[in-house]
Order: structure tokens, then C-alpha cells, then sequence
């Protein structure tokens, strides 16, 4: 990875299109300018990854396995049998 | 009572009052605003996120302190604005919200469990929504090796 010190103000190009500014830097975090075609999408990493993790949850499992499953989870954790 | 079809469990009924709202949808899945909490006792603890849109739309879920005990919210305010909750201070689970960690299932049926995205909902309002972490405190793929069956929230 490329690491690059910036202060408050300055920023960095990526390419011929866009621009990353550091706008300011405060103890929440340091707060980010983006300048990007409009074309182009801009996320947060984190949705990113929650857009991803949601699609493979959604996938979920096919009906007839659910029991199966549910077994499955049940084994392998330490679950009371009474409980169940 | 309308009913509605489900993934796993065919046709159920539900009442209005069960209905969670989600304004914004969920990250993958914008169109899909309203769900309704699926709990059956013998697949407790998993509890069932079923979209009233789509029949084959239904997330499994766990209490997020069955997919971990020692879970601390971190919901930022906006969300809890969205919410309709105070945005001052951390609701309390089980009493003012019911927070739950979407389920997925790997090869081999190993699970694992979004801690770092909880679903929150508003169990006075039924607002719902899916709260990421500005931490990176929980991983969102938490291995669910042990649950603990004896908690509700």
C-alpha cells in the first residue's frame, strides 16, 4: 500500500479524475473531500462490505435443509440439549 | 389478518402491528422497506427476517447477545435519529430495541454472524434499520461457534 502523510488542506489525484482532499482533522477522525466523475461510485468501505455480507446472507439455504442446519448450529455450539 | 408468504415456512399470517418499517432498506437491498420478525420456538434462538415484498427474501438472524454475550451497541446518532431514539445516548436491548446479527451460512453449513452491522429495531415504533460500525471493534464475519441459548433481547 501506498502511504502518503497529508495535512489539513492538502490532498492527493488519483488518475486525471480524482481528487481526495483532507479537509480537516479532528479526534472523531480526519474528514475527506472527494472530487469524482459523477459516474463513479464513492462508498464507504463498510457499506461496501455490509452490501457484500447481506447478498450472502440473503442466500440463506434451501427449505428442505433448514433442519438440517439448525442441527448442524446446534452441534456445533454448546447449547443445552434441554433448552433446544 | 393479511398473510404473508415465507421462504422457509409457507404461508403465515401476521398482524399489522408486527410489521417493521426499514425507510432506507438495507445495503444490497434498498427496495425492500418492510419485514416481518419470524419467531418459532423450536428454532429458537435463530429468528427469521422475512421480507413481506419478496417471499424469497428471508434473513436468518440470532440476538446479538446470543452471537456474543459481551456485545456493547455503538450505534452512531444519525441512525438513531432514524431510528426515532434519543440520539444522545445508547438505547437499551431488549427493552427499547430488540438488535439482531444477520446470519450467513458457508460451505458445510458454518455460520457466521454480521456483528459489525446489527440490524436495530425500535420495538416501540418499529422502525428498523441495519446500523454499521464507525469502529472496528466486531468483524462481520464473527464464527458462531458457541450460542448461548439462555439469553433473549
Amino acid at each position: 500500500m501506498l502511504v502518503l502523510r497529508r495535512r489539513a488542506g492538502e490532498s492527493l489525484l488519483i488518475g486525471d479524475d480524482v481528487e481526495i482532499e483532507v479537509l480537516a482533522i479532528t479526534a472523531q477522525g480526519a474528514k475527506i473531500g472527494v472530487r469524482a466523475p459523477r459516474e463513479m461510485v464513492v462508498l464507504r468501505k463498510e457499506l461496501k462490505i455490509t452490501e457484500q455480507q447481506n447478498e450472502a446472507a440473503a442466500q440463506g439455504l434451501a427449505r428442505s435443509d433448514l433442519q438440517q442446519a439448525l442441527e448442524k448450529l446446534r452441534s456445533s455450539s454448546k447449547i443445552d440439549p434441554s433448552l433446544r | 389478518m393479511p398473510s404473508v408468504d415465507t421462504k422457509y415456512f409457507g404461508i403465515l399470517p401476521y398482524r399489522e402491528e408486527a410489521v417493521f418499517e426499514f425507510p432506507q432498506g438495507l445495503p444490497a437491498f434498498n427496495e425492500e422497506t418492510r419485514f416481518v420478525l419470524i419467531e418459532m420456538p423450536e428454532n429458537s434462538p435463530l429468528v427469521f427476517l422475512q421480507s413481506l415484498r419478496q417471499p424469497e427474501l428471508c434473513f436468518l438472524a440470532f440476538p446479538i447477545l446470543v452471537a456474543d454475550r459481551e456485545y456493547r451497541l455503538a450505534v452512531c446518532r444519525d441512525d438513531l435519529e432514524a431510528l426515532e431514539l434519543d440520539g444522545g445516548r445508547q438505547p437499551n436491548l431488549g427493552s427499547e430495541v430488540l438488535v439482531l446479527a444477520l446470519v450467513s451460512l458457508h460451505d458445510g453449513f458454518s455460520a457466521t454472524a454480521n456483528l459489525m452491522a446489527p440490524i436495530v429495531l425500535n420495538l416501540k415504533t418499529l422502525r428498523g434499520l441495519q446500523a454499521i460500525r464507525q469502529d472496528n471493534l466486531y468483524s462481520h464475519q464473527h464464527p458462531i461457534q458457541s450460542y448461548s441459548p439462555e439469553v433473549v433481547c
